[in-house]
C-alpha cells in the first residue's frame, strides 16, 4: 500500500546536540511501524517533529501527498496526525470527558455540534473501558487510566496517523495484553501507527516493520525478527547496559 | 430524589425566574434610590461589567491584563471626541469598533508572548494612548478636553449598564457550554495539549481578548455622558485597571459570578479612602492590591482557612517591604491560581447547609 505519511531527512539540533540526524520514515494505513533505540537516541524528538510540536532544522514531511512541514501543530492535527506524550499530559482541572470533548470539537473533518460532542467523547471513553471514569480528573485516575484518556484524546481528533510514545511502557503483564490489543485494533481500523516502545514482546507481536535509532540516526530498518538479530542493534542496546 | 414527575418549578425554571426577578428589581432601582444611591449604583454596575469582562479573558487564560483602562478610556474618549459630529448611539457604535480593532491588534502583537511582557504592555498601552491623546489635543486640536452634554442622564446610563451586565453574564455563561470556552479552559491548563487537540491557541486567545475588550470599551462609552467634561488624563486612569484586578481577586475567579462579589466591598473601600485620604488614595489602593496579591493568593476563603493556621506561626518579614513588591510583580507574570474568593466562601457555606448538592469541581 502507498505510504500515508512520509518524512525525509528530518534533522533537529538543540544547541550543539544533534538529537535527530537526517532520519527518513514512512508508514501506510493499517501498518504498525516500530521505533526503537536506547534512551536519548532521539525517538521522542522525531515524533515531535512529525507531530509539529517542534520545528525541524531540515527535512520534509508529507501527509497524504501534501507537504505539511511548515504547518503548525494544530493544523497537523486537522490533517489527521496525532500523538500521545511519553509523559502523560492531561489538563489537571478538566475531567476526562471534557479533555476528550475538546479533541472531538477541534479535530479533523466535519465540525461536530457541541451537544453531540459529549456523546462522541463518551463513546470513545467507552471503547477504552473508561466510561465509568468519564467525570474523573487527572489526579483521580490511575497511571494506566491516564494513558488511556490520552489515547482517547488523540483518537477524538479522528487521526489517520497516530504516534504512540511509549504508550505501553509501565503496564503490568496482564495490562500489557489489553494494551496490545488496543494498538492492534487501531491498525485494524486502518490507522497508520508509529509505535515508540521498549517492550520488545509488544514490538515483535505488533510491528510489521521496525526502525532502530541510535544517537539521532537511523541505524537499521526491516522486519522485527531480522532487525532485532542485527549486531549493531544489540550493541546499541547492550552497550548501554554492559559497558 | 427519583420522583417520576419533575416537580413543577424545575431547578432551571426556578433559576431563570429568580434571575429575571433580580434584573427587574435592579432595573427599578433608579426610581427607589436617592441621587447619591443611584450614582453609587452606576459605579457598581460599571465596575461589575468591567470585572466580569476582565475575568472572561483572565480567568481561563490566567494572564493578568492591566489593559482595562486602555479600553475603558478608548470607549469614553471616542464618544467625547465624536459627540458633536453624530448622534450618541452612533458614537457608541464607533467606539465599540475602535475598541475591538485595538484589542485585535494588541492581542496579535502581545498574546504570543506571555508573562511579564504582557502585564507591562497592558499597563503601558493605557499610558501610551493617554500621552498620545494629550499631545494630539494640545498640538493638533488645541483643546484641553471635551464637553459631553447630551440628554442621557444617570438613570439611562444605569439602565444601559444593567443591560450590558446581563449580556456579559450571558456571554460568560454560554462560553462555558461552547467550543471556544472549552478550548480556553484547556489553554489555561496546558497550551501543548490545546494545540494537540487541534486548537489554534493564538486565535482563541485573541478572540476572547477582543470580546472582553468590547465590553470594557462599551462601559467607557456609556460612562462618557456621566461627566460633562472629559480630558485624556481622566478617561485613561490606570487605577481603573488595578481596581478591576483587585475586585476580581477579592470576589474569586472560579465561578462566573465570583468577580461580581468583589465589586461592592472595593467600591465602598475606595470611596472611603478617596474621601478620607484623597492625596494617598492611589498609594493606599496599591497597598490593598499588594496585600491581596501577597497575602490572599486564593481570595477571601483562603484567608479564612490560612488565618487560623497562621495564628500559631511567626510572621515572616525579613525581606521588608521590597519582598511583597518583588513577589507581586513576579506573581503577576506567572499563570495565576484562580482564587476562590467570596464566591468560594459562599459555596463552602452552601455545601454545609445543603450537603446533598455536589460541587462540579
Ligand atoms: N527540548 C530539548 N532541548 C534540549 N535538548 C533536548 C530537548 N529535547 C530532547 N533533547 C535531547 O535530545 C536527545 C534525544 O532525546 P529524545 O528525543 O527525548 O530521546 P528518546 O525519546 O529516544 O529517549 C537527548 O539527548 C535529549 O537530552
Ligand atoms: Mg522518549
Amino acid at each position: 500500500m502507498a505510504a500515508l505519511l512520509e518524512a525525509e531527512g528530518l534533522s533537529k539540533a538543540f544547541g550543539g546536540l544533534v538529537a535527530v540526524n537526517g532520519v527518513s520514515l514512512s508508514v501506510s494505513p493499517g501498518e504498525v511501524l516500530g521505533l526503537i533505540g536506547p534512551n536519548g537516541s532521539g525517538k521522542t524528538t522525531l515524533l515531535n517533529l512529525i507531530a509539529g510540536t517542534t520545528r525541524p532544522d531540515a527535512g520534509a514531511i508529507r501527509m497524504d501527498g501534501e507537504d505539511v512541514t511548515r504547518l503548525p501543530n494544530h493544523l497537523r492535527v486537522r490533517r489527521r496526525i496525532n500523538r500521545t506524550f511519553q509523559l502523560v499530559r492531561m489538563p489537571a482541572n478538566l475531567s476526562a470527558i471534557e479533555t476528550v470533548m475538546a479533541g472531538v470539537l477541534y479535530g479533523a473533518g466535519e465540525r461536530v455540534p457541541f451537544k453531540e460532542a459529549g456523546y462522541v467523547a463518551a463513546g470513545l471513553l467507552g471503547e477504552l473501558n473508561l466510561l465509568l471514569k468519564a467525570d474523573r480528573r487527572l489526579d483521580q485516575l490511575t497511571y494506566i487510566e491516564q494513558k488511556r484518556v490520552e489515547l482517547a484524546r488523540a483518537l477524538a481528533t479522528r487521526p489517520s496517523v497516530l504516534l504512540l510514545d511509549e504508550w505501553l511502557s509501565g503496564l503490568g503483564a496482564s495490562e500489557l495484553d489489553g494494551g496490545m490489543s488496543v494498538v492492534w485494533s487501531l491498525a485494524a481500523r486502518g490507522i497508520a501507527v508509529v509505535l515508540v516502545e521498549h517492550v520488545m514482546t509488544a514490538v515483535r507481536a505488533l510491528c510489521g516493520r521496525v526502525m532502530v535509532m541510535n544517537a539521532g540516526a537511523k541505524i537499521a530498518e526491516g522486519p522485527p525478527e531480522e532487525v532485532l538479530r542485527n549486531a549493531e542493534v544489540i550493541r546499541a542496546y547492550l552497550g548501554d547496559e554492559d559497558a | 430524589m427519583v420522583g417520576e414527575d419533575k416537580p413543577f418549578p424545575t431547578r432551571a425554571a426556578l433559576a431563570i425566574g429568580s434571575l429575571v426577578t433580580l434584573v427587574v428589581l435592579l432595573a427599578a432601582l433608579p426610581w427607589l434610590l436617592s441621587d447619591y444611591g443611584l450614582s453609587f449604583m452606576v459605579s457598581v454596575m460599571s465596575y461589575l461589567v468591567l470585572t466580569v469582562a476582565w475575568a472572561l479573558f483572565s480567568g481561563p487564560t490566567r494572564l493578568v491584563s492591566l489593559a482595562t483602562s486602555a479600553f475603558f478610556g478608548v470607549g469614553m474618549y471616542t464618544v467625547a471626541m465624536l459627540i458633536k459630529l453624530m448622534p450618541l448611539y452612533a458614537t457608541f457604535a464607533v467606539a465599540l469598533g475602535v475598541g475591538a480593532l485595538l484589542a485585535g491588534v494588541v492581542g496579535v502583537l502581545t498574546l504570543r508572548i506571555a508573562g511579564m511582557f504582557f502585564v507591562i504592555f497592558g499597563f503601558g498601552l493605557s499610558e501610551m494612548i493617554r500621552q498620545l491623546m494629550v499631545w494630539w489635543e494640545i498640538n493638533k486640536t488645541h483643546t484641553m478636553g471635551r464637553y459631553v452634554f447630551v440628554p442621557f442622564d444617570a438613570t439611562l446610563i444605569y439602565e444601559h449598564l444593567l443591560g450590558l451586565a446581563v449580556i456579559v453574564f450571558f456571554v460568560g455563561w454560554q462560553l462555558r457550554r461552547a467550543r471556544l470556552g472549552l478550548a480556553l479552559m484547556v489553554i489555561g491548563e496546558d497550551e501543548t495539549v490545546a494545540r494537540q487537540v487541534g486548537v489554534n491557541v493564538p486565535f482563541a486567545k485573541v478572540a476572547i481578548f477582543v470580546v472582553s475588550a468590547m465590553f470594557m470599551t462599551m462601559t467607557g462609552a456609556l460612562m462618557a455622558p456621566r461627566y460633562g467634561f472629559i480630558n485624556p488624563n481622566f478617561a485613561f486612569n490606570p487605577l481603573v485597571s488595578f481596581q478591576v484586578v483587585i475586585m476580581a481577586f477579592l470576589g474569586g475567579l472560579q465561578r462566573l459570578w465570583g468577580p461580581a462579589l468583589g465589586v461592592i466591598p472595593l467600591i465602598i473601600l475606595s470611596e472611603l479612602l478617596q474621601t478620607e485620604f484623597p492625596f494617598w488614595f492611589s498609594v493606599l489602593l496599591g497597598i490593598v492590591f499588594m496585600v491581596i496579591v501577597y497575602f490572599l493568593p486564593r481570595g477571601v476563603t483562603g484567608l479564612i482557612e490560612d488565618g487560623w493556621k497562621a495564628l500559631g506561626r511567626p510572621l515572616e518579614l525579613q525581606r521588608g517591604l521590597t519582598g511583597p513588591l518583588v513577589d507581586a510583580w513576579g506573581w503577576m507574570s506567572r499563570p495565576i491560581i484562580l482564587p476562590r474568593g467570596i464566591a468560594g466562601a459562599i459555596e463552602d457555606v452552601w455545601v454545609k447547609i445543603a450537603p446533598q448538592t455536589k460541587g462540579r469541581r
